[in-house]
C-alpha cells in the first residue's frame, strides 16, 4: 500500500469512491466532470501552475497488489479565498443582573469566516474493505491521516499559519440531521442532501445568502439539535481521535448544516509537523525485518513523483534509514535519496 | 353619576384593589402598595408642574362612582413612553434572504428589540371594576384621557401609543414568554411581569436578548401569541382602532400583546371635539341627543363626564344643574365635548387580512 498525488488515469477509480462515502461527505461528490476538475486541479498544484491560495493537494492510496484505489485524502492550501468559507461560532454570552438576581451564560451560534486563508487537511475516506477488523493492522486511516502532515512539513512555506479539519456531524438512522431538521431547514429551500451536495461543488453562494446572519441563542433550538453541537458521527470518532492526537484542538467551531466539530491548530504545532525529520536512504537487497506494526512513516521530499508509505524500521542513530528493495520500489529511491520520516508511536 | 378626576392620596385604597383585580395582572399597575403611592404622588406632581415639552410626567386619572361613593377604574397617561429610561418593544421584521444560485426568495421574519416607541405618549394601566364593563363608564374611562391631551397637547407627543395585554392560555401562561424569554430569565411570566411593575420593564429589557429573533426557532403556539390581544381586551382594542389608532410592528417583550399607535391629530375625538359655552337648564329640560364625554377646562382640576350633546339654536352646550356642577363649571364657561359613539366602530373598517401596520415611523 502507498499513498501518491491522484493521476488523471484514477478517474473511474475515484468516482467508484466517491460512490461509496454517502451523505455528509460534502468534499466528495459523485459527480464525474467534479471529479474530473479535481483531478486536473490537483496536477495543476503538484505542478506548482496554480497560485498557492488556489491549490488542492489530492493524495490516494493504492493498493498495489490489486491496482485499486484503497482510499483517500487531501490537503486545501487556503480555504475561503475563491469561495466563502462559513462556519457557526459557539460563543458564550453573559446574562446576569445583579437586581434579578440573574446569572447565566447562554451559548449562541455566530456566523463566522474566521477560518479564511487557512489550511485545511480534507476528504479524508478508506473503502469498507481497507478497514475491517482483520485490517486494523495494516494501519490504512492512519496512514492517509498522518500522511498529510508530512507533506505540510516538507513544503511548510507553502502553507498559512494554520489547518484545520472539518468532522462529519450527527446523522440519525434515517440518515436526517437534527441539527440541520431544526436550524437549516428553516432557511434552506432545499433538503440536506441536496444542500450538502451543491457545497460539496463548491457552489456555496447560497449559503451567504440564505443563512440567518444574525446570531442564534441555542435555547431556541431542540434538545435534539443542541446535543448535536461540536458532535460527530460515530464513525467519525476514530478520524478525530486521530487529529486530537497530533495536537488539533475543537475551538468552538461547528459546520452549519450538521453541527459537526471544526478541530484547528497552528501547522507548527501539530505533532507529526514537528516531530517528522529527514533521513538518508540507503537500500539493501533482498527483504529486512518489519515491526509486527507499522510504526515508521516515510515520504518522499519531491513535489513530483511525491509518495509515502510505511517503513518496516526507524533511521539508525546517524540518521540513515535501511530500506529493503520492495519499500525502495514502492516509494521510488535508491540509496544517498532523502526520505522525510515520522515515528509515529514518539511521544511528543 | 360618574366623573373622571386626577387621582387623590385617598384613592389608595381603591387603587389597590383595582390592581389586584385588573385581568391579566398589569405591568403597569403593580398591586405594590409603596410604587402606588408613589403613582399618586407622581401624578399629583405632573398635574401642577409647568411643562413645556412632554417628559417624565405621569398622569394618573380615577373613575368616581359618586352615587356608590366609590373610585370604579383608573387610568394614566404617560406624557413619554420611555422618559428616564426606554421603553422596548419588539419589532416585526421582515427580512429577505434571496438567492440567485437556487433562483429563490425568501422572506424571513424576525423579532427586533426596539425603543422606538419611547418618545409616544403612552395611554396605559388602566383598571374598570368589573361591574362597570361594557357601559359608557368603560369608553369613558379610558377615551377621557384623550380629552385631557386635546386642551394640552404641549405637554405630549403628537403620537400616541398603547400596549395591550398579551394572549394567555387558560392556564394563564404566555405561550410567547415560555418560547422566550423563559429561557433567559428562568422565571415565569407572572412573576416576571410583576418584578418589571415594581422595578422597571426597561431594566429587565436591558437583559433581554440583544440580537433579533428568528421566528422560525419559535414555537408555533409563540408565534401565534405575536401580535394577538388578551381576549378580555378585544373590545377595548376594537374601540381603538375604531378611534383612529393602527396596529403597528411593535408588540410587548414579555408576551407579545400587540401595541397600536395613533398619529394625535388622526383620531376621531380629537377631529371631533369641539369648544361651546355652558347653559345649564333643569334635567327634565334637556332635549333628548346622543351621549359625549364633555371635559372642563382645569389641569389639576380636570373633570370629565359623559353627558348628552344637547345644543341650543346658538350652539351652547345645555347641561343639568348636576352635571355642571361636577364639571365646577358655571354658565358661559366653555367646555370640550366630543361624540361617545364612533362612526364604524370595528365594524370591518380594519380588515382582519390587512395588519395596517405603519410605515415605521412609531
Amino acid at each position: 500500500m502507498r499513498i501518491r498525488a491522484i493521476a488523471e488515469g484514477d478517474l473511474d477509480e475515484l468516482q467508484a469512491l466517491a460512490r461509496e462515502t454517502g451523505v455528509g461527505f460534502t468534499s466528495l461528490p459523485d459527480n464525474r466532470d467534479f471529479l474530473a476538475a479535481k483531478i486536473a486541479s490537483t496536477l495543476a498544484a503538484f505542478e506548482e501552475r496554480t497560485p498557492q491560495d488556489q491549490r488542492l493537494y489530492f493524495f490516494v492510496l493504492e493498493d498495489e497488489a490489486s491496482g485499486r484505489l484503497a482510499g483517500c485524502c487531501a490537503i486545501e492550501g487556503q480555504v475561503g479565498r475563491e469561495i466563502p468559507f462559513y462556519h457557526y461560532r459557539l460563543g458564550t454570552l453573559a446574562h446576569s443582573s445583579v437586581q434579578l438576581d440573574l446569572h447565566r451564560t447562554i451559548d449562541t451560534l455566530f456566523l463566522s469566516s474566521d477560518h479564511t486563508g487557512d489550511a485545511e487537511v480534507a476528504s479524508l475516506f478508506l473503502r469498507p474493505e481497507y478497514r475491517g477488523t482483520d485490517r486494523r493492522h495494516e494501519r490504512n486511516g492512519a496512514l492517509l491521516s498522518m500522511v498529510r502532515w508530512l507533506f505540510l512539513a516538507e513544503f511548510r512555506d507553502r502553507f498559512p499559519d494554520k489547518v484545520l479539519a472539518e468532522m462529519r456531524g450527527v446523522f440519525d438512522d434515517q440518515g436526517r440531521s437534527p441539527f440541520w431538521e431544526c436550524l437549516g431547514s428553516h432557511f434552506f429551500p432545499l433538503d440536506f442532501a441536496e444542500a450538502d451536495k451543491l457545497t460539496g461543488l463548491g457552489q456555496k453562494s447560497f449559503i451567504g445568502e440564505l443563512m440567518p446572519k444574525f446570531p442564534i441563542y441555542t435555547p431556541f433550538l431542540s434538545e435534539a439539535a443542541r446535543a448535536c453541537i461540536g458532535q460527530v458521527h460515530e464513525h467519525t470518532r476514530p478520524a478525530l481521535a486521530m487529529l486530537k492526537k497530533q495536537g488539533l484542538r475543537w475551538e468552538g467551531y461547528i459546520d452549519i448544516f450538521d453541527g459537526g466539530p471544526t478541530v484547528e491548530a497552528y501547522i507548527d504545532d501539530v505533532r507529526g509537523v514537528r516531530l517528522s525529520r529527514r533521513c538518508r536512504v540507503e537500500v539493501k537487497a533482498g527483504s529486512l525485518e518489519h515491526t509486527p506494526r507499522p510504526r515508521w512513516l516515510a515520504a518522499t521530499t519531491g513535489m513530483a513523483g511525491f509518495c509515502a508509505a510505511w517503513l518496516g524500521r526507524g533511521p539508525d542513530a546517524a540518521g540513515v534509514v535501511t530500506l529493503d528493495e520492495a519499500e525502495a520500489h514502492r516509494l521510488e529511491v535508491a540509496s544517498g535519496d532523502t526520505l522525510r520520516i515520522l515515528d509515529t508511536e514518539e511521544e511528543a | 353619576m360618574l366623573v373622571i378626576r386626577p387621582v387623590r392620596p385617598a384613592d389608595l385604597p381603591a387603587l389597590e384593589r383595582l390592581a389586584g383585580s385588573a385581568t391579566p395582572r398589569l405591568t403597569n399597575l403593580p398591586a405594590h402598595r409603596d410604587r402606588l403611592e408613589e403613582r399618586i404622588a407622581r401624578s399629583q406632581r405632573a398635574f401642577t408642574a409647568e411643562v413645556e415639552v412632554p417628559g417624565d410626567e405621569h398622569y394618573t386619572f380615577v373613575l368616581d362612582d359618586l352615587a356608590r361613593g366609590e373610585v370604579a377604574g383608573t387610568a394614566t397617561i404617560r406624557a413619554q413612553a420611555g422618559a428616564r429610561e426606554a421603553y422596548y418593544t419588539y419589532r416585526q421584521e421582515t427580512l429577505i434572504h434571496a438567492s440567485q444560485q437556487l433562483d429563490v426568495r425568501r422572506e424571513v421574519p424576525t423579532l427586533s428589540l426596539s425603543h422606538e416607541v419611547s418618545e409616544a405618549t403612552l395611554l396605559c394601566a388602566l383598571s374598570l371594576d368589573a361591574r362597570y364593563t361594557g357601559t359608557s363608564a368603560e369608553s369613558l374611562l379610558r377615551r377621557a384621557r384623550l380629552m385631557f391631551i386635546a386642551q394640552y397637547p404641549e405637554r405630549f407627543a403628537a403620537i400616541l401609543a398603547m400596549a395591550f395585554p398579551g394572549y394567555l392560555d387558560e392556564q394563564g401562561e404566555s405561550p410567547f414568554w415560555n418560547s422566550v424569554g423563559r429561557h433567559f430569565f428562568v422565571r415565569d411570566y407572572q412573576e416576571i411581569n410583576y418584578l418589571a411593575g415594581v422595578r422597571s420593564k426597561s431594566f429587565i429589557a436591558e437583559v433581554m436578548p440583544q440580537f433579533p429573533l428568528y421566528l422560525a426557532l419559535l414555537t408555533r403556539q409563540a408565534r401565534a401569541a405575536i401580535g394577538r390581544e388578551h381576549p378580555d381586551h378585544e373590545p377595548a382594542l376594537t374601540e381603538m382602532l375604531a378611534e383612529g389608532f393602527l396596529r403597528s410592528r411593535h408588540v410587548d417583550i414579555f408576551d407579545a400583546g400587540p401595541v397600536i399607535k395613533g398619529e394625535r391629530e388622526r383620531l376621531a375625538s380629537f377631529r371631533r371635539a369641539a369648544w361651546h359655552p355652558v347653559r345649564i337648564r333643569p334635567a327634565h329640560a334637556l332635549p333628548d341627543a346622543e351621549p359625549a364625554m364633555v371635559a372642563n377646562q382645569r389641569l389639576g382640576d380636570f373633570r370629565c363626564v359623559v353627558a348628552r350633546y344637547a345644543l341650543s339654536p346658538t350652539g351652547q352646550l345645555m347641561l343639568s344643574p348636576a352635571h355642571a356642577e361636577r364639571l365646577g363649571v358655571e354658565e358661559g364657561r366653555a367646555v370640550l365635548v366630543a361624540p361617545l359613539a364612533l362612526s364604524g366602530g370595528g365594524d370591518g373598517s380594519v380588515d382582519a387580512h390587512d395588519p395596517g401596520y405603519d410605515e415605521g415611523e412609531l
